[in-house]
This record gives structure tokens, sequence and C-alpha cells, in this order.
């Protein structure tokens, strides 16, 4: 329920739909029923956030607790902030339309970098101080989740406790904990003292780092007990894991309006620059007895009738092509279809084409990453030329005529000539489309080739690497356009401004902290928004606080620096990822997890991939 | 297979769901009452509905219309409401069920109560506006500018208000009835806006739809 002051202000702001809750499936409860009030804060629009995949799992899974409330709480739009700023309402949860201060737990997903500063600014608008250090009590203790936990250095001040890997146990953990100490009366200290003994937990203000001249890190302390490395949570039985049987159904459009089905976690390939493909380790599947039921249950009490189903790697899922017939037993006659995002271009089978074209035929979307077969082999996307074109004929046959194609600028070892291989790559695509003789007759190929800027993350193989200067992927993007020769590529890239700023926060330390406060006080938020990014303010943020961007973006680390995540523990060896980037300059491939193992050093969490016949 | 039409109400969070998103919300809450209802036959198959009156963003209702096409003569019709509502948001309440009696395009006016108060209370009290509503009402011609497919044209409101009555208590209250339809159909917010203008202050308005007609003055149904 919506605060009722706002009703007069609504109908000024666009889509007002975002901001009055009411949706079939929120969970209402009587805030004297429960101990915890939960306000799972995403920081970007209504229409993102509700299309997040963890953020349905968490919700419904804290409100199964009848001891718990989980609310939800977005970013205003500008428009909308302007209004509550101008009159003072205080930035509400959508359920009970109560500020953020009437809450015990505010929890953020970190999805991207770029969408920090909105945390603070939410902050802010619900009346929290952001500072860390200026919450004294044992409430509004401010937590954070999700991939960009691997490295929350650039925001240690603001928030409380981050949460390593899978949510599902962790979080619940750390919140009976709160019911325990607030029942008994302890403090904030006591009780951020009592969580960083749960596994999983990261509470940084228990961790002192010290800096060499250069910048670089020469020490990080733990304190207080608080163990030297904190192991990231990994949920094994993926079948007895909790998976929600209903979301929250939106009554405005979001950005993805469809059930979503995971299949499974994590990703047996590899790919040096992914960090998902990393973080995420070992690969646990779901079973399809058990894909079979939750899918089924969720398509029926949402009323979608569209379900996808999500994984790093769709055709990697052992049993793809038994669980699209399962699936499709009951969703065929019940008009529901079936999507699979995240096709690799070598698990393109005919099987699987004929399983989902059933019902919706879109566009078809690869990501070879690279143009020439030798970037390929060092960022080991084990994605051959050949393999690509035969899957271009079979989805030609198959009646498709969009093809979109996903490329990387700036990959570690890259030359010229494989920026000039992504324009050739995509005319051999329009070519194989004209070279197929049962084409859709009188239409012609439409090919997008996309290009964006590669940022080097924590826990890859290619976390040391410096990004290329934005002069340099500015120059790549040009000799791609100038490369392309035919009308029927459509070239896009994206923006390098957003990508360096992105490089920076990734790996970033603790004295972006400062950044990141004068930003929010200087008034920046929605960076991931072209309306509201400017990388000038960005500039005159760090200068102002004697930071030079470049030291984190487009620095080589050397092999033995202490990096800023090093006390975080993804279950891959620093070793591990050592080794695979002396692969890569070599040129050399990895096999995949079903291949051969590579000691990557997941097999300690004792399941999933790792332990799968070979 | 029967055509039949169910009539709704949107009140609260609903007056927020816009004609697009509600075509949406409605055909989520078909799938999900598995009601059997006519799909179109073409490449993407979907459930056909089909709406009377669009409702602009912002109004609330009480007298909403939606039809589709059952495919098992059997249903009983009475049943289908609470099946709809138990997939339909609070804020959209399914209130009748039956086989439909006029056609859309037999729709020639519609009723609103329009509650107005100033959006700041501080500019002008509730009978003070009373007063000016009246004094408005009474102008010999209300010039507003309305944008039409073909362009910008100049209209007068004062022809087009078939009814109206004013009242005040806690807010000003208008109560009016305007050609609608698809051939001639002036929207409310046009005469609330060039009131807003005669007043020169800027006002809320809260306006719901309480009724639909058709040429021979019966409520649509």
């Amino acid at each position: 329920m919506y605060p009722k002051e706002i009703e007069k202000y609504l109908l000024k702001v666009q889509k007002p739909g975002r901001y009055v809750g009411g949706e079939l499936g929120e969970v209402i409860k009587d805030k004297q029923d429960v101990d915890v009030r939960f306000a799972f804060c995403f920081p970007d629009t209504y229409e993102i956030g509700m299309s997040h995949l963890g953020i349905k799992i968490l919700y419904s899974l804290f409100n199964e607790k009848p001891y718990i409330w989980c609310e939800r709480v977005f970013a205003p739009w500008i428009d909308m902030e302007e209004q509550m700023r101008a009159h003072d309402i205080p930035l509400y949860a959508l359920e009970s339309g109560d500020p953020l201060t009437d809450f015990d737990f505010i929890g953020f997903t970190l999805q991207y970098e770029l969408s920090y500063t909105n945390i603070l600014n939410m902050l802010s608008l619900g009346g929290i101080p952001v500072l860390s250090k200026d919450r004294h009590d044992l409430n509004h203790i401010v937590v954070a989740g999700g991939p960009c936990a691997c490295n929350p250095e650039p925001i240690t001040d603001f928030i409380d406790i981050f949460f390593l890997g899978d949510g599902e146990e962790v979080d619940l953990e750390v919140i009976e904990l709160y019911r325990d100490y607030k029942r008994a009366g302890k403090s904030k200290e006591e009780f951020l003292r009592a969580a960083a003994q749960i596994s999983g937990v990261y509470v940084p203000a228990l961790y002192d780092v010290t800096y060499h001249d250069d910048g670089t890190i020469a020490a990080i302390t733990p304190m207080d007990g608080a163990p030297a490395t904190i192991e990231k949570r990994a949920i094994m039985d993926m079948d007895s894991c909790y998976y929600p049987d209903n979301f929250v159904l939106p009554n405005i459009e979001i950005v993805h309006d469809r059930a979503v089905m995971e299949i499974f976690r994590g990703c047996i390939r590899g790919c040096r620059f992914c960090q998902a493909g990393f973080l995420y380790r070992p690969v646990r599947e779901k079973s399809v007895d058990c894909i079979d039921r939750e899918c089924h249950a969720l398509c029926r009490n949402t009323g979608y009738d569209e379900v996808s189903l999500s994984s790093l790697s769709s055709s990697d899922y052992s049993q793809v092509v038994p669980m699209l017939k399962r699936l499709n037993a009951w969703a065929k006659p019940e008009k529901v279809s079936l999507s699979l995002p995240s096709l690799r271009v070598d698990g393109f089978t005919d099987d699987i084409l004929d399983e989902i074209k059933s019902v919706r035929k879109s566009g078809l979307t690869f990501a070879p990453e690279a143009g020439s077969q030798r970037l390929r082999d060092a960022i080991n996307k084990n994605v051959f030329e050949d393999e690509l074109i035969n899957t271009c004929r079979v989805a030609f046959e198959g009646g498709y005529t969009t093809v979109k194609l996903y490329f990387m600028i700036g990959l570690p070892t890259e030359t010229m000539d494989d920026v000039a291989a992504i324009a050739e790559l995509g005319r051999k695509v329009v070519d194989t489309y004209y070279s197929v003789e049962n084409r859709p007759k009188g239409k012609s190929p439409r090919v997008t080739v996309s290009a964006s800027s590669f940022v080097p993350k924590p826990f890859t193989p290619f976390q040391w690497e410096p990004q290329d200067t934005m002069p340099m992927l500015r120059e790549k993007q040009q000799h791609i356009r100038q490369s392309i020769t035919t009308k029927k590529i459509t070239y896009n890239y994206h923006d390098s401004d957003t990508s360096f700023l992105e490089a920076v926060f990734a790996r970033g330390d603790r004295k972006l902290n400062k950044a990141m406060l004068l930003a929010h006080q200087r008034g920046m938020r929605f960076d991931s928004w072209g309306d509201c990014f400017s990388l000038q303010n960005w500039l005159d943020v760090f200068e102002a606080c004697g930071i030079d961007p470049a030291f984190y973006a487009n620095r080589r680390r050397s092999f033995d620096e202490i990096l800023p995540w090093d006390h975080l523990d993804y279950g891959v060896s620093k070793e591990f990822l050592k080794r695979e980037c002396e692969r890569a300059y070599a040129s050399q491939t990895s096999p995949n997890c079903r291949e051969a193992c590579m000691n990557c050093g997941a097999k300690k969490y004792g399941g999933g991939v790792c332990f799968e016949k070979r | 297979m029967k055509n039949v039409r169910v009539f709704f109400s949107k009140t609260g969070a609903g007056k927020y769901i816009s004609h697009l998103d509600t075509n949406r919300v409605m055909l989520r809450a078909i799938g999900k009452s598995r009601l059997d209802i006519w799909h179109t036959e073409g490449f993407h198959q979907h459930a056909y509905i089909t709406f009377a009156l669009p409702l602009s963003l912002g109004f609330a209702s009480d007298c909403e219309s939606m039809d589709f096409r059952l495919l098992d003569d059997d249903v009983d019709l009475d049943e289908i409401p609470a099946k709809l509502n138990a997939c339909l948001p609070l804020s959209i309440r399914v209130y009748r069920c039956a086989e439909a009696k006029h056609k859309a395009a037999d729709i020639d006016s519609a009723a609103y109560d329009v509650r107005i108060e100033p959006m700041n209370a501080s500019d002008i009290s509730v009978k003070e506006l009373y007063d000016k509503l009246n004094g408005f009402l009474d102008l010999s011609e209300i010039i507003v500018e309305k944008k039409t497919k073909k362009g910008k044209k100049q209209v007068d409101l004062k022809g087009y208000i078939l009814d109206c009555s004013t009242d005040f208590s806690e807010t000003v209250l208008l109560k009016l009835r305007l050609p609608a339809g698809a051939t001639l159909n002036i929207n409310p917010s046009l005469l609330i806006g060039a009131f807003e203008e005669y007043c020169g202050i800027e006002l809320y308005a809260d306006v719901t739809r309480i009724g639909i007609y058709t040429k021979e003055g019966e409520s649509f149904e």
C-alpha cells in the first residue's frame, strides 16, 4: 500500500505503476506479527528489479518464515525522486508503504558496479545515514549480496555485511542471529562480530587494509576474531534447494515479463573473461523431474504463457533434449512457449531447434566474443568458425532470418587483425544465408554485430590485465565500422565511458569509498543510464579525491600483488587463475569441466560436475 | 462458442495500470484461471480479448468491461467473476459476467465523478474553489485545444457537456457526462485542464468513471 500523500504527485511522473505495489502475489503481513522486517532493495528501476530472479527467490524464501516480512524497494526514477524530495516523502517499501527507517534489514543486490551510487541515493532517500559508522543501533543493518560482492571494497564504508555466494542459507542464518541478538538487547558491534563467524559472511569493518606508497595493498588484517579468509556459500543439492512456485506479478510491463526456471548454477566452460563462469563454480544441476515439477507449478500459478529456462549456458544442461521433451508434454497443449537463453553456438542442434521453435520464433543470438580463432582460443571461448557457420545454416534452413552476434573488444592479446575479423565473421554469416538453398523466400538476412568493451573482473584469469584505454577502444570500434562492407550488417557498439568506470570499480579498493561518497553528495545516480551518466562528473570526483582512475582500470598488476579481494574465497584458487592466464598468453585453450578437471579448486565443495562420471 | 462480457472496477493502485498493461494483466489472469477462451489462429496464437472503451491512466472506474469468447458453452457465467478475481490484483475486481447486450460501437457517452482539490491546500479553500468551479461552468464558452490525429484544433467544451452538477465537502465534486466512444470522445482531463487555467492555481483531480451509456441512454451492458 503506497502512502496516501503520494497520490497527488503520481500523475506528474512517468509510469506511476512503478510506485504503488498492489500486485498479485505480493506478501502482506501484519507488522505486529513479525520479529524482523527486511527491505529488499534493488538499486535500479522497478522494471529492471522485478525482472531479476534472485529477488524473486529470496523474497519468497524469506516470507515463508512467519517471523520475517520481506518487502520490495526499487530506485525511484529521477522524476519521482524530485517529487519525493520536494514533498519530504521518504523512500518506502511497496508492500506496507512504510519508510526504510521502519526496517531491521536494508538489503541490496549488487548486480553491476554502476548501480552503486543508487544504493547511497536510496539510503539517503529513505532517511538512513549512508555511512555504516553513523548507524549506531542494532537496526537498519545494511546488507548486500550478489555477484559484485566478490569485490565489494569500493563500498565497504556503507555496507555492514556482505553475503558471499548463494544466499538461500546464509541470509536466513544472519537474520536468525539478528533476531536472537535483538531479543537479548545486544549491540550492533556484538551482532556484527558474531555474524562474521558465519560462513559466507563478510563484515568489512572487521578488516584493516594498509597500503604501500605506490597505492598497492600491503596487508589485509582481520580483527576481533574475524576469519582471515571468507569463503563463499554454495548450495550443493539443487533439487532440495528452495525455489518459489509463484512470483509477484507486475501490473506494468517489466523487462523480462515471463516465468523463469533456473535449470542449473555455474558453467562448465571457463571462458577466461567471464566472471560468472568462475564465481558460481562448480556446476550444479537440477534434475529433469525437479525442473518439470517446479516449472509446471510456476506456469500454472503465474499464468505466464512463456517460460525462460535460465542458466549461464542452457545447452550445457546434461539432459537438455529430454528436459525440453518432458516440458513440452504439457507446455504445448497449454500453449506455453519455452525459451532457452544463453545458447552456445555449438549447442544449437536440430533436436533443440525442434523443441523450441514449436511455439515462438524470434531472432537468434550468439556470442562468439572474438572475431578470430586465435583470440577465441586465448579467451577459451572454444567455439569454432565452422560451428558458427553450420549453426547459422541450421537456423536459416529452419526459417530464421535474424542473427545477432555479440563480440568484445579490448580483450587481452588482441590485435587490429583480430578486430577486423569481427566484421569478416559477420560477412561470412551473411554469405551463409545466401548459400542456403531453402532459405526463407524473398527475405534478406539481418545480421547484427554488437561490440562491447572488455572489463577485466576479479576471480578471472584476466584479473591482472589492464583495460584498453578509452582512445584505444574507440579506435577499435571505428576499425570494425570501417571493416564492414555490407549493408546487411547492423553494427552497434557500447559506450566505452561506462566500461571504463565499471573497470575502475570492478577491481577497486577501499580508497574508492571516498569517491563514492563525494559522487553521491554531488547528486550522481543511475550511472548505468545514458540519461544520467557523465564521465566528466566522475573524473571531477576522482580529481577532487586525489584518485587516479587509471590505477584501477588501465594498470597491469603483477601476479604477486595483493589484490583487494584476496581475503575472499570463491572456490577458484589464485594458482589456477595464473595458470589459465598463462595459457591465454600462449593462445592455448583449456578443456571444459566435463572433458577434464583443471583443478580450479571448486572440487572442495564436494559435489556438482566435479563428481560426475566422465 | 459464446461471446461474453465481464464488468470490472479499477480502483486504488489499479488507477496506475495503463490500458495496455490492463490488457496484459487480464491475459495473464485468464491464463492462470484456466478459462478456456478462443485464441487467435495466426502464427503467434494468443488469447483474444477486447475492451469497449479505454480508460485513461490515473482514472478509477466502476464500469469497465472486457469481451472474450468462451469455448465451452456449458460454463456457468456466474462463476466467472470469482474465478477471475482469484487471479487478479485486488485493485481490479470483476463483479459481473453476462452475454454481451450492446456493441462497443453503441457507446455514446460516459459519466464521471471528478473530485477536485488544490495541489497546495494553502492556495484556496474548498468553498472558494467550489464557487470558482460554478463560475467557470457558467462561462458562455470554454475553448480548449484538443489534439487529434490531424493536429491540434480549438473546440468549445461547453457544448459537449451533456450533464453536470457540483457539490463540495472535503473536496469539490463535479459530476459530469461527456461524449464517449470511437467517433467522438471528450476526455474530462480537457475540462479539468481548462478549469485549472481559469483558476490560475495547480489542482489535483481524482477522476472515477461511473457509467457508460448508449445513444438510447441505456447503461452499456
